[in-house]
């Protein structure tokens, strides 16, 4: 019905503006006398131009062309890497040093260099077979610590569960809560397909989130190659309509000052930030993992010795007086005790209660995990002496 | 077999069974998908047996409720959006979103919600379940009611890893900091006969072993409008599918105010002494049949019980 009056309009105004025409009728129910009924009213509505001039589909807005030509992806010179600190930690461009205040930059460092330490006691605990197992943050210090401090106490941090932090930004919107909602994940991640339905809702919806990536060039022994073609993480947010950047992750005011960014404007725009944080993943995935397996030991040596977040931090400190040999001894042995007095008090903790397995599963406890729960109670009272149970609180 | 002639007034199914052209006492009676035929005696006169045109069973309303206050007649899907209007109504962090829920529904269950309470509480997301899900739990991780719909239940499987890796154990992988308890995920269930594999899919049995979640099956208006208020105010993640051929075709009187039908709570709709028959949904009004018919033809005496909560399923009522 609606293409014979589409057909009969191009006949009447021509075919340059009877599509046009035809085209509103198509968005119209049209009746028995469609043509005639919609007439004196199309002539009230918005003009169109020439169609040759715009496309009108709903689906996309952009101008015609008339040559046949493939969109070339733009993975050579792909979307530049912004940075605030040279490798040697002296500020680039003046007017992006965020001025922060020394406490401030000290905390970083120092909250940096504590991770790094942990990171290497907890790592030797796991060889030692006092924990079971550990994942170490060698090299990506930069990217949490940076973007941490800019945020508010009060935001919602997701490390995963991309939807869900999208959901959560919602709901925080609506309760205008001035709370931003971030989303951590690295490359591999990203080629879930949370990501994209994160992405797509986030855009659509209007929340207030940074999806934090952070590339640092393996999931596991998958290198990025072999994870992606395109241009990264950060060429995929336009696609969404998406705010995006990438970073240094080494650099962190780089990211200091993009995650703050951010932050002021999925708050202040209830739209979303996707920031791509480069780095490299210096230790292993985890300690089940042995890297060189896939990797060459030069090419981790690079990055451990030239092109370290913890490095840069220090030789700016040190450059502005703030930190110098004394004080990094110190603060060594210092960290050193802190983490091993953690440890030490909380291996001499027992764990949880086997009745625990029960518990939180719902709000309530069903009749069913009851009656688990005490048969659990009454095989743990005769044949107790077969399980480990002085490792558990009663 | 005065239930057959009510059949005739049925809407929503809209089968077609054509008699078999068999000479002899017996008809047979054959109908497309599920339905079975009914072996259909001839009556003593030898007048025509009856045949069932549409749907394979009767939908059987219940005595209009007393207690609840003023009713209106309502079929299945005014009952969700009575329900879905009082949450709303009620609980102002409240939001129902999904594939075309802003017009209505392609179910019609969520008209006029909309433009009585907002654009951001009653909107369309992406074509794209886990994100649908992923995202009511997100909402919910933040204390907010959050009401995902599910366009076909047949539809629920990219939503799987969601609800069983995440919704599920939200609040015992956490030791009950976080939870995911104010998400309810609906969806329409069940087959209608045209609906072949991906308009007609039951996948309650997928989720009945998944613990964290509570599965909910209604056979009626009047069952649903209270086991749907029940599951938006369980502090659990709750799906709640909804017997789509009943859409239309059951007809109840419903109460307009707000009441709860409590969860794991199973019903007995006729005691019996010899065997006892377990259904939920549309299959509970096949069920009601059968026990007649069981007690006229064999004289067997049937308990019905309508289980309504799959999970955590109510175990003493079955089993006693």
């Amino acid at each position: 019905m609606a293409v014979a009056a589409a057909a009969a309009a191009a006949r009447i105004w021509g075919s340059s503006r009877g599509l046009g025409q035809a085209g509103l009728l198509l968005l119209r129910r049209p009746g028995a006398w469609g043509l005639a009924r919609s007439l004196p009213q199309r002539r009230a509505q918005q003009h169109f131009p020439s169609l040759d001039d715009k496309p009108q589909f709903p689906g996309a807005s952009a101008e015609f062309v008339d040559k046949l030509e493939f969109i070339q992806p733009n993975v050579i010179s792909g979307i530049p890497v912004y940075r605030v600190m040279d490798r040697q930690g002296q500020i680039i461009n003046p007017s992006e040093d965020p001025h922060l205040p020394q406490e401030k930059v000290l905390k970083f460092y120092k909250s940096m260099t504590l991770l790094n330490t942990m990171d290497r006691i907890l790592y030797e605990s796991q060889r030692q077979g006092r924990i079971s197992f550990y994942m170490t943050n060698y090299g990506e210090e930069g990217t949490h610590v940076g973007s941490a401090a800019a945020l508010d106490n009060t935001d919602l941090v997701f490390g995963q569960y991309r939807e869900a932090a999208v959901g959560a930004a919602y709901a925080a919107k609506r309760a205008n809560a001035n709370r931003v909602v971030i989303c951590y994940f690295g490359e591999g991640a990203a080629s879930e397909g949370d990501a994209h339905a994160g992405f797509n809702f986030a855009a659509t919806l209007e929340c207030p989130i940074i999806f934090f990536c952070r590339n640092n060039g393996y999931a596991i022994s998958t290198p990025t190659s072999e994870q992606y073609r395109g241009d990264g993480i950060a060429a995929r947010g336009p696609g969404y309509g998406i705010m995006s950047i990438r970073v240094d992750g080494n650099d962190v005011f780089a990211v200091y000052n993009a995650t703050k960014e951010a932050r002021r404007r999925a708050v202040a725009e209830n739209q979303p930030f996707l920031i791509e944080a480069m780095t490299y993943r210096i230790g292993h995935h985890s300690t089940s993992d042995d890297s060189s397996a896939y990797r060459s030991v030069d090419e981790v040596s690079y990055w451990d010795k030239q092109d370290h977040p913890i490095s840069r931090l220090r030789h700016h400190l040190q450059s502005r007086g703030w930190w110098d040999e004394e004080q990094e001894k110190a603060w060594r042995k210092q960290s050193r005790k802190k983490v091993m007095e953690a440890f030490e008090q909380a291996e001499r903790k027992p764990k949880p209660s086997p009745s625990l397995l029960f518990s939180d599963v719902y709000q309530e406890m069903p009749p069913q995990l009851r009656k688990q729960q005490e048969a659990l109670a009454r095989h743990l009272q005769t044949y107790g002496e077969h399980y480990p149970l002085d490792h558990f609180e009663k | 077999m005065a239930a057959l002639a009510a059949l005739a007034a049925t809407v929503g199914g809209l089968l077609r069974l054509r008699a078999a052209g068999a000479e002899g006492q017996w008809r047979r009676l054959r109908g497309a998908g599920l339905l079975r035929g009914l072996l259909q005696p001839d009556s003593a006169t030898g007048v025509a047996a009856q045949r069932r045109h549409v749907a394979h069973f009767t939908f059987q309303p219940d005595p209009e409720p007393q207690e609840y206050g003023q009713t209106q007649k309502m079929n299945l899907f005014q009952a969700i959006t009575s329900a879905l209007d009082n949450s709303l109504a009620k609980d102002p962090t409240a939001v129902i979103f999904g594939e075309d829920v802003a017009f209505g529904g392609v179910f019609r269950c969520t008209v006029g919600l909309r433009d009585k309470y907002g654009k951001d509480r009653v909107f369309n997301t992406p074509l794209c379940e886990q994100g649908i899900v992923g995202f009511g739990i997100g909402v919910a991780v933040t204390g907010a009611t959050a009401i995902a719909e599910i366009q076909f239940a047949d539809y629920i499987f990219p939503a799987f890893d969601q609800i069983v890796n995440e919704a599920a154990k939200y609040r015992y992988r956490s030791g009950d900091l976080f939870n995911c308890g104010s998400l309810t995920i609906r969806a329409p269930w069940g087959c209608v006969g045209h609906g072949a594999l991906y308009h007609s899919q039951s996948p309650e049995a997928f989720f009945a072993h998944c613990p964290g979640i509570k599965v909910v099956v209604p056979r009626s208006p009047f069952q649903a409008k209270g086991l749907l208020l029940s599951c938006i105010e369980d502090k659990n993640p709750c799906i709640f599918f909804e017997p789509k051929i009943l859409y239309r075709a059951a007809v109840e009187q419903v109460p307009v105010e707000p009441y709860n039908i409590p969860l794991s709570q199973a019903e007995v709709i006729q005691e019996g002494s010899d065997v006892t028959l377990v259904a939920w949904g549309t299959q509970v009004h096949v069920i009601r049949e059968v026990a007649s018919m069981a007690q006229e033809k064999l004289g067997v005496s049937c308990e019905v019980i309508d289980l309504r909560t799959i999970l955590p399923w109510d175990m003493d009522t079955v089993c006693k």
